[in-house]
């Protein structure tokens, strides 16, 4: 029975996303009930299948009973189970959110279609961290590129639509390209299972080196463009300036962090780490990372937008999580991963507080803040936690991340990149403090100086107040997570 | 269209261009082919109709009730099969080792459960073809 | 004459890899939409030839039985083509999204030049 699990986990999704047109002439309430419902069971297996596989093992499912050679198999082991834990966590709190704030803008009979669209994209990520085939992570990429973009555009406006384009022009050319090194590697060892290529691997290195590296090269630029790595990152900020709130929150905390976990799949268990140090790639990775950081934040200064800041603010933060990859050492992944948890949330309550702000005040202005203060004081505190989370101040998780990625690469050899760190803490804080400062200490159109609760619905403020208690929980307490998250990487073989 | 030549000519050809896609739905687990170019066949069937004799008249022969049918209970029937192959014997989608019977070798009816998984994707892919075709028409209007 | 001969040896490779770049020059070059589409469609198409042709085994039969036929022929890989059928489903799944956002974006902006969309772009409000 406890097999059948992850099955049961992704038929759930699929059966719900299946089930909620039906329900198209009842009261909107009955359906929001039933997504909610199924949310919670989803997340509850997901939590019992990590307690599961840390206490017992992994294991293998496999499709129709056929061996790998020719059948498709889900892995379950402690990375998988930990990355589905955390998506479900983040989307069930952005689900809560979304209940008030989706209404807001989007027409009536669309509602349901915005719950079908996040239901497929909550089937795709999970299928994707779940599945052991090169080709099966191929079809389930391209599913969540689709809805992700279906997601983003719903809004009927002017802007959506060219953003949306160029955002399915270059995710296209992304998947395209990680297919044909898929294709490749087929070439070269005559399997599409990620355990039975790595193993082939090792051996056809030294007889087909060229095509090796040409699947490497075409693999990293694909996983590159739909992750937001710097040269690539160019649809990141146009796709977050006129979404909903809730859906720039999954697409920037959420999916893209699936693609980078895809990409140390693909680094670590694919290639192994013999063949990257033979071609020099965590060095090039690394220097790409750095790169990102610095100049994501510099795009970021210049931007009257406040979603287009948080965009590019994404970039740079992203271009962290590279350098943890590219450091190939036990320490850089885990810190990796704990940055990936550690962005999730806070990048989710800054989008959902500004949210909050926009649906308050209707504009996207960063002069719109001015005093904003007195009026939101709930939705300032979350985005005050958060931002001086992003900036790394102790107290939070982003400092756990920074102050371990500097310990990291100091122990790698690489101790160069603690300047790159510094700058960016400085180049973060010249973003964000001045949205902060307006907010609190200007003079706002109303012209008033006392605090008073937020006029928001509750649903909105939950959401956010509970993740901000998680970014200082886990800022004083990090030792749980730490341990999870070494079991994970223990599977790798760095 | 108002051509004569060509309504008369469509009337005659297209049964015969959906008896073709039926027989390669299915022959999917004896020859090449399958669900998915069978049901491109059925669906590319429909969308000459439509081109000939308008919208209109398509949508009356193809209307919104059945392609909802069609797609949600091709989805249902797939999810079925797969879930019949966990209860009998403990993994998605299995067929021999479910126990289905399994004929001989090239005769129509063999294969354990592969025609009605061909039949089902057949069905889907042709209705979500006429159902696109019929939404990305009728933008215009 | 070596290289000519390793050429013919493997011309479907470089067909294919030839394909992928011309799809990839239209999608980056032309400014209007549906080329890029059109540009897309020709990078798949060019990814299925490299997968069949990764397939093929010299001198071999299509992958069907004959049961009472002869039973020591060899057959090409029967893999790939289930592969790519899958494939083919995908690339046309998201052709037909990227058309319907151009019937969309004709709406709207009345062009479908990249360029045009551009310059009615440049007056943007943060209304929302």
């Amino acid at each position: 029975m406890i097999e059948q699990l992850p099955i049961v986990n992704l038929l759930l999704l699929l059966l719900t996303a299946l089930v909620i047109p039906l329900f198209k002439k009842k009261n909107f309430k009955v359906t929001l009930s039933l997504n909610f419902a199924v949310l919670l069971i989803v997340w509850s297996i997901s939590v019992y299948l990590l307690y599961y596989v840390n206490t017992e093992g992994a294991f293998y499912y496999r499709f129709g009973n056929y061996h790998p050679m020719i059948g498709l198999e889900l892995l379950i082991d402690p990375f998988s189970t930990l990355i589905t834990f955390f998506i479900m966590t983040m989307v069930l709190l952005i689900f809560v959110y979304s209940t008030s704030d989706a209404s807001d803008g989007i027409h009536q009979r669309e509602y349901g279609r915005y719950y079908i669209l996040m239901f497929i994209l909550l089937f795709s990520m999970y299928g994707i961290i779940y599945t052991n085939d090169l080709f099966n992570k191929y079809v389930f990429m391209e599913i969540l590129s689709i809805t992700t973009c279906s997601i983003i555009s719903i809004k009927r406006k002017k802007q959506n639509y060219a953003a949306a384009f160029r955002y399915v022009m270059l995710n296209e050319i992304g998947s395209l390209s990680y297919l044909f090194g898929v294709a490749l590697l087929y070439m070269v060892t005559g399997f599409t299972n990620i355990e039975l290529v790595g193993q082939q691997l090792e051996t056809v290195w030294q007889t087909h080196p060229t095509n090796i590296i040409i699947a490497i090269g075409f693999m990293i630029v694909g996983l590159g463009l739909k992750a937001a790595i710097f040269p690539f990152h160019i649809w990141l900020p146009d796709a977050h300036a006129s979404a909903p709130s809730s859906s720039s929150a999954i697409l920037s905390a959420v999916v893209v962090k699936v693609y980078l976990m895809v990409f140390v799949k693909i680094l670590f268990r694919v290639y192994g780490i013999d063949i990257l140090d033979a071609l020099n790639i965590p060095s090039m990775i690394m220097m790409v990372g750095a790169v990102g950081v610095v100049m994501g934040s510099f795009f970021a200064i210049a931007q009257n937008d406040v979603k287009r800041m948080l965009g590019y603010s994404s970039v740079a933060q992203i271009g962290y999580i590279v350098i943890g990859i590219g450091l190939a050492s036990y320490v850089g992944l885990s810190v990796a991963i704990f940055h990936v948890f550690s962005h999730g949330m806070m990048k989710t309550v800054l989008f959902l507080s500004v949210g909050a702000v926009i649906y308050q005040r209707k504009t996207r202005l960063i002069t719109s803040f001015n005093g904003i203060g007195y009026l939101m004081p709930i939705s300032m505190g979350a985005f005050f936690i958060a931002a001086i989370g992003m900036i790394g101040i102790p107290l939070t998780s982003g400092f756990i991340s920074k102050f371990n990625l500097g310990i990291a690469a100091l122990e790698g050899g690489s101790g160069v990149y603690i300047i790159v760190l510094i700058a960016s803490g400085i180049l973060n804080a010249i973003y964000y403090l001045p949205i902060i400062i307006a907010a609190f200490l200007r003079d706002n159109p109303e012209k008033q100086t006392v605090l008073s609760k937020d006029k928001v619905p509750i649903l909105m403020l939950a959401p956010i107040v509970i993740i901000s208690l998680f970014i200082v929980g886990i800022g004083l307490f990090p030792n749980g997570l730490m341990t999870l998250i070494e079991q994970a990487v223990n599977t790798f073989k760095v | 269209m108002n051509d004569i030549i060509v309504r008369s000519i469509t009337r005659i050809v297209i049964p015969f261009v959906m008896l073709y896609g039926i027989y390669i739905v299915l022959h999917g687990h004896i020859s090449p082919g399958g669900g998915f170019s069978g049901g491109a066949l059925v669906g590319s069937s429909l969308i000459l109709y439509t081109l000939v004799f308008g919208v209109d008249k398509a949508r009356k022969k193809f209307s919104h009730r059945v392609s909802e049918i069609a797609e949600s209970g091709g989805i249902l029937l797939y999810l079925f099969v797969g879930a019949l192959g966990i209860i009998l014997s403990g993994s998605f989608l299995s067929n021999q080792s479910a126990g289905f019977p399994m004929g001989e070798l090239g005769s129509l009816l063999s294969g354990g459960v592969i025609p009605i998984l061909m039949i089902v994707i057949g069905i889907k892919v042709a209705s979500t073809m006429i159902s696109l075709f019929h939404i990305l028409i009728e933008e215009e209007k | 004459m070596e290289l000519l001969k390793d050429v013919l040896d493997h011309i479907n490779f470089i067909g294919a890899v030839a394909l992928f770049v011309i799809g990839l020059y239209t999608v980056v070059t032309h400014s209007n939409l549906i080329k890029r589409i059109l540009g897309i469609n020709i990078m798949g198409t060019a990814i299925f030839f490299f997968f069949i042709a990764v397939g093929n085994v010299l001198e071999g039969a299509p992958p069907l039985i004959d049961p009472d036929g002869n039973s020591e022929v060899v057959f090409i890989n029967p893999l790939p083509s289930v592969l790519i059928l899958t494939g083919i489903v995908v690339v046309v799944s998201i052709t037909v999204y990227s058309l319907s956002l151009v019937v969309r974006i004709y709406e709207t902006y009345g062009t479908i030049d990249q360029k045009e969309i551009a310059a009615i772009q440049k007056g943007e409000d943060y209304s929302d």
